[in-house]
């Protein structure tokens, strides 16, 4: 069935290589947007999904948000849970005299699970010291650089970086509870020691544990689809992608079918000659198969190479899991875009072709 | 034994006042060997004849049997297979596929009849019908009489018993038109196919065995003493 299909494409070089031009660059955009999507999520989830938790505890009155929760080491001490976790968070503007950015700082204990990783430095042992995401190395930030942080007196020391650690497009500083302490109450910081944001639970069995009164247990990913902006962001370019593949299908049905209407008298001969309307819809398939799979493969390799080569600051990140699947869905797509002109040809009557 | 056979072949077109009769009680059989011309003049009935012999129509009453097989007792699927097997079809438009080179227009014949010609035979084809030197070029670079001699040549493919040609001089001038005959003439007899030829071209007669001439939906045999032209 191929047979046909490849000598066609051999035979008129020019028209086909515009059909997988044009499917080329429908498939670099679904990619690309893909990895925009990617990219924008880790730019929210990064740090929450290094967690590797199944629960998290926040306040009812919260709405989800863990900057509005407000509770206490004792609530925490109050849950069952297989491992647990004390999180305090405060957002903020961090500056080293050179160079400002938004930061997330995270006050936690050092020998909980959610302690991040050090790329490079050391990890917190001092009053004030932090680990810095190192989105902030790539904004010139450095180990031993002291951070003036808005609306707090504190002063901030980056002793270490660390990888995948941004919250709410925010780059993460981690510190010690009693450092997120400082930063947030100030002067009346022995008032709050047990002051926590959040608790984050490990335990695969998360709906046999109970919370104290007025405290809320969500999955982590109801947490992540609540952040601000998220869901959003997430839907507005997943619709880009899902019209995309409704666009590649209309596209390809409309090339094809022209095509088949320009071959309407041969395709009449031949079903005159005997040649039934499956081999006929075989070979249209696999033209568009074909036709397809280049334009993905092209999309697919021009999609990586852009994203090696754009600025850290484009938040694209390839998932080649969720790319290929997108491959997969555009080629089936393609295909069903040839479905029209398999019913053009199975409503050809051969006796045209011979003029009756 | 009689390859083709139409029995009372009546077939109508409409219904009520604007019903037409293409064919009148159709009679007729062509044997083995055999190179039958059907002359008449545009909307006598030559085509609708060609495509019911051809299992492309089915007739309003009588049977067509090709090789005792009646079209009417079997399936669509079977006419089919019947059609890729049993018939060749020469057309007047050339009915070769303008993207496959003259070498690849047998092999699709090879793909779908599932290959049952060897390479000698196929070599024999190449050289009695002259297009050897053919094979790589497409039918866009090959004159009128050439592309006419690959038509025949997938008609001839895998030696089907009938071979069924519809105008097949119609865009050639009279040396090429002659030469086309002369081809299915002789391939007629060499393979002992039945060949039937649908023409108004009454200059063609003198190559054929038998002539019918259909007037009206109605089929004639002229008489073979008498001088063929003179009877159409």
């Amino acid at each position: 069935m191929m047979f046909l299909a490849w000598n066609e494409i051999k035979k008129n070089k020019l028209r086909f290589t515009l059909i997988i031009g044009v499917l080329m660059l429908v498939s670099y955009l679904v990619f690309f947007l893909s990895g925009l999507a990617t990219g924008l999520q880790n730019l929210n989830r990064e740090s929450v999904d290094k967690w590797q938790a199944e629960a998290i505890v926040l306040t009812e009155e919260s709405d989800k948000s863990m900057n509005q929760s407000s509770l206490t080491i004792e609530d925490a001490e109050a849950i069952d849970a297989k491992e647990l976790a004390v999180i305090g968070q405060i957002n903020a503007v961090a500056g080293n005299g050179d160079v400002k950015t938004k930061v997330s700082l995270f006050g936690i204990r050092e020998d909980e699970f959610i302690m991040p990783n050090v790329t490079e430095g050391k990890v917190f042992t001092g009053e004030n010291e932090v680990i810095a995401s190192d989105v902030l190395q790539d904004e010139g930030f450095k180990i031993g650089d002291e951070l003036q942080l808005s609306s707090s007196e504190q002063i901030l020391k980056i002793v270490g970086f660390t990888d995948n650690a941004r919250f709410n497009a925010a780059p993460v500083l981690y510190g010690d509870l009693s450092t997120f302490h400082r930063v947030k109450f100030g002067e009346a910081d022995e008032l709050n020691l047990t002051s926590i944001n959040a608790i984050v639970v490990r335990d695969d069995n998360i709906e046999a544990i109970t919370t104290g009164k007025s405290l809320e247990l969500m999955q982590v990913e109801t947490f992540i689809e609540n952040l601000p902006g998220y869901t959003e962001q997430s839907l507005t370019l997943n619709f880009m992608i899902y019209f995309l593949f409704v666009i590649s299908a209309v596209i390809v049905a409309i090339f094809l079918y022209v095509l088949t209407v320009q071959k309407i008298s041969m395709f009449g001969v031949m079903k005159a000659q005997g040649i039934s309307n499956g081999y006929l819809a075989r070979s249209v398939i696999a033209q568009t198969f074909l036709l397809a799979a280049v334009g993905v493969i092209i999309g697919f390799v021009l999609s990586l190479i852009t994203g090696a080569l754009l600025p850290s600051a484009v938040p694209v990140a390839f998932n080649l899991i969720t790319m290929s699947i997108y491959g997969l869905v555009l080629i089936v797509v393609a295909i069903m875009g040839a479905v029209f002109s398999i019913l053009t040809i199975v409503r050809i009557d051969p006796l045209k072709a011979i003029g009756g | 034994m009689a390859v083709l056979e139409l029995k009372q072949v009546k077939k109508t077109f409409g219904s009520g006042h604007k019903q037409v009769e293409a064919l009148k009680e159709i009679n007729f059989s062509a044997d083995k060997g055999e190179l039958i011309a059907i002359i008449g003049p545009s909307g006598s009935g030559k085509s609708t004849f060609l495509t019911i012999v051809g299992g492309l129509l089915t007739p309003t009453s009588g049977a067509v049997i090709i090789n005792n097989k009646n079209l009417s007792d079997i399936s669509e699927k079977e006419r089919s297979k019947i059609r890729l097997k049993e018939i060749g079809f020469v057309l007047q438009a050339s009915n070769l596929v303008p993207f496959l080179t003259v070498a690849n227009q047998l092999k699709l014949l090879d793909q779908v009849k599932k290959g049952n010609m060897t390479k000698s035979q196929l070599d024999d084809l190449y050289e009695d019908l002259e297009i050897g030197e053919l094979r790589t070029k497409y039918p866009a670079d090959l004159s009128g009489g050439e592309r006419q001699r690959v038509a025949i040549a997938k008609a001839l493919y895998s030696n089907p018993s009938i071979i069924l040609a519809d105008e097949p001089t119609a865009s050639l001038d009279s040396d090429r038109a002659y030469e086309v005959m002369e081809l299915l003439k002789n391939e007629t007899k060499r393979k002992n196919t039945t060949t039937i030829v649908v023409t108004h071209d009454i200059r063609l007669v003198d190559y054929c065995d038998k002539v019918y001439k259909m007037t009206d939906g109605v089929l004639l045999q002229v008489n073979e003493r008498n001088d063929k032209r003179d009877e159409v």
